[in-house]
């Protein structure tokens, strides 16, 4: 017994020394101290499963991070709440002084929440910074218009533009690549850290951050001296709370522990939770499509194939676009959390048309007679075998039910006899891009609120799905819309692209997301935010 | 403690019976007693049982586990049980009774795939590493042991990344586990084939061998296989069990196979997570069921053989005789 | 496997370990700990290598928006298309200097996101370290005294359940009877908004909530972190309560049949004293030396205690990290899980060395 005490004693020693070791690993958190005044009743909690990647607007470009950029930065434009027709936020007013000169004059007295002064200085250094850095996970691509900036006085900012007019440039400063940031905080050659951003306290927003915990928990408060177009917070104070399970989200918004949970709660909760009368599902447009896209080479009877015929090949496009079941793959994959989609360019944006509907199908139904028929027509032995490639883990869970339908519904009347095929997101992009799936999916979730946002990046030379798909009248129509300043006419432009766009079949757009945020029943101005310019603004909630 | 570690490895018993009884199941049946004997038949039924669905899963399942239509239509989403879905169907409109009976041959797929596969390399290195040892069987130990001593699933899911890049397909996906699977077993493997065999090599007999000119090789290799049949169908058992869990933690992080391309079980349960916190339970639940009733037999079957290999805790009748030595037991899983 | 036999029957080992001469406790010490070095060497070379094979950040994050061109652009700017062993020096260089770097998909330098998540984890594996003990040694008592009997039969299928389910369908079996049906117990998460505001205002935390609120005096929010704490330490101690309770059957019964244990028999020491006094210390030994081993199995199996209860630890953030390709930020947590599975390792070997000098190798 006398050596296994000693054992028993050495045992415990080293345990001792490897728990050490195993905190020696792990020093404090970086939490942020902070005066903690008290939030009281009314302060909001919001849930999502976004991630931030990082608050500095020069570093990150996605919805996750600017979300949270907009309830603490400034813009030049913005919209308010209920429509995404930009208008000046710290500016007094912005436009076109001359064709390729758009000048912002700012708002006078502006202070960052950090006492400096918030003026033209600071929104030259912002734009300038960020095509410095050209981070690689930042949004500086948005801003290659931009030929240079100056400031004739601490409150005129003039933007020198390479192309005339151009369309979309009141959306661009309301983007991603538009939030305006301290210059006195920032580097101008690098990145600056959330939380060196969160001491610094270089917010002017509807609020500031009071405490930072990346990615699990953000408490804001109210900032005073806010000179933007939008109100005062209708609440006391805000917390953004991170999930990265939607059900675990969903019961939290269930129990009462958030006042909105938005951005993304699975098709089957919203639905299990309209049943529930303790919250409300509040459901605003969305610009989020889903589409197929074919590739002109590789594609049956592609450019590059074999038995290659553009006739044949453009047959099978609109047999395939006869053949889908948009409102099917709508109510029983997503529970109405899509909507059919019938054109490239989705409701709710300018000149927005239903061109495939008047094309294809039945009156919204498929048209398997009429698929037959173009098929025959021009000469094509069926069933056309088709390799459909899709991705299961970049846009949403449900992407292989929705295939599965897909594939049921192409298969149903012998026409065609799909391999469908899925492939993790990063090989999956690459392989896209190069030429090896003949059909495949994506998704799309727009940078700014303009139609021109789901042309020039797609259909010019391929766009940046690179599938080959080249039409002339195509390209000058989108390049003509770009810069059209007459309302009218940009819309007419736009509507004729999108019908030609559904002769050729470039893509076939399936389904459009809708934005869902769910809310306690007695959570207020969770609608008035839900619109076309796809921003929460946490300031409108209240309860 | 030192009492308990006086007796060194001894030779296996020597052997009698006839060929029936020697093989592994069979035999271990047969010395079992009382409740060892229980154990070790619910053990082996539910095996049988996972077996048999997964090799008439085609006969079995009413539906294809990526069908969602038949002649009469589509089929509802989320149906509860009852009906043409005695299993319901879920978000996608698959029938559950389906997907679990292909699932079980996903599951033995993987098995027989990652078990093989991780035996042949396995032995193999470890033959190499104990035979000629110096800096090779440095090198092969400390890279065993530093892949053995890290996280399973951990390892797993980096290597089904590397692995899965543009395999979708049903031997793709099952390719990808497999081999997820394999590099997590191979250590274990290596670790016994080598020990036995640096034993050997010392052995008088090899040497002696060796000086009348006979091949060391063939000599080292028939011992090895003996003492490898009596050790490995347990290893086999036992690993067998923790490869369905890992099959089915890859498919619950979302690192499986997709669900046109296989039934998996820890794929369905994994979309079923939406389900159950809105009252749909079956598409979680039998998922679920079948993952723990076919590692429980497994690890039933295991256990108990295992048990009987040790004489400190078969039945205590047969307490006394020799201890068999290289026997296994797991410690891991994910 | 091989980690219990080593517990349980170190003579295994034997044949694995020609004997040396007498090397002495000390050099075998020294030589088993710069094999730590190699063994996390390794481990960083082989996860640097696989995640360069697996594609980079930049198409993972982008990829759907950007055309080729750009991405390319972006990813020459980030330097991820020079020549592999360009970069993997140039890594090895920065951690040999200390500069673990700054994560690619969320900006955090790693050294920070390692303390955050790693106190996280380390938290739910203490937690579940004390459920698996509490359950696993008293019930593996009770299993090797009323040996080959009912109870013993209940118990070791108990055990064996333990095993056979898995961490997520456990939890979500817990999650659905306590938290949704019963609603005695929260959801997800490691506290509630409130406790997390308190926990992120305080000076200097240690990151472990418990502990800080101690600390802090801050009594409601321990309350509530032991609320949120309890599912989750349920659901993955089960898992290691299974192995703790077979563990201790095992070795209880070893030494039960003890000369020592007989003779105390024999004098009429009482039978519950037997078993607690005098048979389980000795089995106490293998015991402790597993429980070590047991942090490999609680890292894994945290990664889906993790996703199943939200909450935000190592395991969790890996898989995040592996699908957004975040190099720096995989490389960091291989890094340290190496580093504890090295040492741990270490520990459990020399132990095992001075327990039986005949393990040594």
């Amino acid at each position: 017994m006398a050596i296994n005490k000693k054992a028993l004693q050495c045992a415990i020693a080293l345990a001792g020394v490897s728990a050490f070791a195993l905190t020696a690993c792990t020093g404090p958190t970086g939490g942020t101290t902070s005066n903690g005044s008290g939030s009281t009743a009314s302060t909001i909690a919001y849930g999502t499963t976004d991630k931030v990647t990082a608050l500095d607007p020069a570093g990150s470009y996605d919805n996750g991070s600017f979300m949270v950029m907009n309830q603490i930065f400034p813009f030049l434009l913005n919209s308010k709440p209920g429509g995404a027709d930009p208008v000046p936020d710290i500016a007094e007013s912005a436009s076109f002084t001359k064709p390729t000169e758009y000048t912002v004059k700012l708002k006078s007295d502006l202070k960052w929440a950090n006492g400096h002064t918030l003026d033209s200085k600071d929104v030259k250094f912002s734009f300038d910074r960020q095509v410095k850095i050209k981070d690689p996970s930042g949004p500086s691509s948005l801003l290659t218009n931009i030929a240079s900036i100056s400031t004739p006085d601490a409150q005129t900012v003039v933007f020198t533009l390479k192309q005339a007019n151009d369309q979309t440039f009141a959306q661009i400063l309301s983007s991603p690549a538009g939030p305006i940031v301290d210059d006195e905080v920032f580097p101008a050659d690098k990145l600056l850290s959330d939380e060196d951003i969160v001491k610094a306290k270089a917010f002017h927003g509807q609020y500031t951050i009071e405490s930072y915990n990346k990615n699990t928990l953000i408490s804001l408060k109210p900032y005073a001296d806010y000179k933007g177009v939008l109100d005062k917070p209708a609440n006391g104070g805000a917390t953004i709370k991170y999930y990265t399970d939607q059900s675990n989200m969903k019961l939290d918004v269930q129990q009462g522990n958030l006042d909105v949970a938005n951005r993304s709660l699975s098709a089957t909760d919203i639905e299990d939770l309209k049943k529930d009368s303790k919250v409300k599902v509040h459901v605003g447009p969305g610009g989020e499509m889903r589409y197929i896209v074919f590739n002109y080479n590789v594609m049956p009877f592609g450019a590059k194939t074999a038995d290659a015929d553009p006739a044949k090949a453009h047959a099978v496009r609109q047999a395939m676009a006869n053949l889908v079941d948009r409102q099917a793959i709508a109510d029983q994959v997503y529970k109405g959390t899509y909507l059919p989609l019938w054109s490239n360019v989705p409701s709710g944006f300018l000149g927005a048309n239903e061109s495939f509907k008047d094309l294809y199908g039945q009156d919204g139904k498929p048209s398997p007679d009429k698929a037959k028929k173009v098929l025959a027509d021009a000469g094509v032995t069926t069933p056309v075998t088709i390799k459909l490639q899709y991705n299961p883990d970049h846009y949403g869970k449900s992407s292989g039910d929705e295939y599965a339908m897909v594939k049921d519904q192409l298969e149903k009347d012998g026409l065609f006899k799909v391999e469908l095929q899925s492939t993790e997101w990063v090989t999956y992009n690459k392989a896209s891009k190069a030429d090896t799936y003949p059909v495949h999916q994506l998704g799309w979730f727009p940078d700014f609120s303009d139609p021109d946002n789901y042309l020039t990046p797609f259909f010019p030379k391929g766009g940046f799905m690179n599938n080959h798909y080249s039409n002339p009248e195509v390209d000058k129509l989108i390049a003509k819309q770009l810069t059209e300043s007459d309302k009218a006419a940009r819309e007419k432009d736009i509507q004729d692209v999108q019908k030609l766009l559904a002769e050729d079949i470039s893509t076939l757009p399936l389904l459009q997301g809708a934005q869902v945020a769910v809310a306690g029943a007695s959570v207020k101005g969770v609608d008035s935010t839900l619109d076309a310019s796809f921003k929460f603004r946490l300031g409108s909630v209240s309860k | 403690m030192s009492e308990t570690t006086t007796a060194a490895l001894q030779p296996p018993a020597p052997r009698k019976a006839p060929l029936l009884d020697r093989l592994p199941v069979t035999s271990h049946i047969r010395q079992s007693v009382g409740l060892q004997r229980t154990m070790l038949l619910i053990g082996v039924s539910l095996t049988g049982l996972f077996l048999l669905a997964a090799v008439f899963a085609p006969l079995l399942a009413p539906y294809g586990y990526a069908q969602i239509s038949d002649a009469s239509g589509t089929f509802p989403a989320q149906a509860a049980p009852g009906g043409k879905h005695p299993w319901g169907t879920t978000v996608g409109g698959y029938d559950v009774l389906s997907r679990v009976l292909w699932g079980s041959q996903t599951a033995a797929t993987v098995i027989v795939v990652s078990v093989a596969m991780s035996i042949f390399v396995g032995v193999a290195l470890g033959l190499l590493s104990g035979y000629f040892g110096g800096w090779l069987d440095r090198i092969l130990v400390v890279i065993a042991d530093a892949i053995y001593a890290f996280p399973s699933l951990l390892l797993a899911i980096v290597m089904s990344i590397v692995i899965s890049q543009g395999q979708s397909s049903f031997w793709g996906g099952i390719l990808a586990c497999s081999i997820s699977i394999t590099v997590v077993f191979v250590p274990q493997y290596f670790r016994v084939i080598r020990a036995e065999t640096i034993r050997l090599k010392a052995e008088p007999f090899v040497e002696s061998a060796m000086v009348v000119g006979a091949s060391s090789w063939r000599i080292m290799g028939r011992h090895i296989f003996k003492n490898a049949t009596r050790t490995l169908p347990l290893i086999f058992t036992l690993n067998s069990s923790e490869a369905i869990l890992t099959l089915a933690g890859l498919g619950f992080l979302g690192f499986g196979i997709e669900p046109t391309s296989a039934a998996e079980w820890g794929f369905d349960l994994n979309k079923a997570l939406a389900d159950t916190t809105s009252g749909i339970w079956w598409t979680g639940v039998f998922p679920g069921v079948a993952i723990v009733l076919s590692v429980l037999g497994l690890t039933l079957m295991g256990e108990s053989m295992n048990d009987l290999n040790d004489p400190r805790l078969r039945g205590r009748r047969a307490a006394g005789s020799k201890r068999s030595g290289g026997k296994a037991k797991k410690a891991g899983k994910p | 496997m091989a980690t219990l036999i080593e517990a349980e029957t170190p003579d295994v080992l034997g044949p694995a370990a020609p004997k040396r001469g007498a090397g002495g406790v000390g050099r075998y010490i020294l030589v088993r700990f710069l094999l730590i070095f190699p063994t996390i060497f390794i481990l960083v070379t082989l996860v640097f290598f696989l995640m360069r094979i697996t594609g980079d950040p930049i198409t993972a994050a982008l990829g759907g928006r950007l055309p080729q061109d750009q991405l390319d652009a972006r990813i020459h700017e980030a330097g991820y298309d020079r020549p592999i062993l360009v970069q993997y020096f140039e890594y090895l260089g920065q951690i040999a200097t200390g500069n673990f770097g700054v994560t690619l998909s969320d900006r955090r330098p790693v050294i920070e996101m390692l303390a955050t998540f790693g106190t996280a984890t380390l938290e739910l594996a203490i937690n579940a370290l004390v459920v698996a003990l509490l359950i696993g040694i008293p019930l593996g008592m009770v299993a090797a005294h009323r040996r080959d009997r009912t109870p013993d039969a209940v118990l070791r299928f108990f055990a064996i359940l333990c095993y056979a389910t898995p961490v997520f369908f456990a939890g979500l079996l817990l999650k659905l009877t306590f938290s949704v049906a019963l609603g005695w117990l929260p959801v997800s998460g490691r506290a509630s908004t409130n406790t997390e505001l308190a926990m992120s205002q305080l000076a200097a935390p240690s990151g472990i909530y418990w502990l800080d609120a101690i600390r802090s005096g801050n009594f409601q929010a321990l309350g509530d972190i032991a609320a949120h704490a309890v599912l989750p330490a349920v659901a993955l101690g089960l898992l290691t309560a299974g192995v703790f309770l077979r563990l201790v059957r095992t070795n209880l019964i070893g030494t039960l049949g003890k000369d020592y244990v007989e003779a105390g028999r024999s004098r009429g020491v009482s039978e519950f004293r037997l078993v607690t006094k005098h048979a389980y210390k000795p089995a106490l030994i293998p015991i402790i030396t597993v429980m070590g081993l047991q942090i490999a199995l609680l890292l894994g199996g945290a990664v889906l205690t993790e996703t199943t209860f939200e909450w935000k630890g190592l395991g969790f953030q890996l898989a995040q990290y592996l699908t957004a390709r975040d190099f720096v930020a995989v490389q960091g947590i291989v890094m340290l899980l190496a580093v504890i599975v090295a040492v741990t390792n270490f520990v459990v070997d020399i132990l095992a060395a001075i327990i039986d000098p005949r393990v040594r190798y």
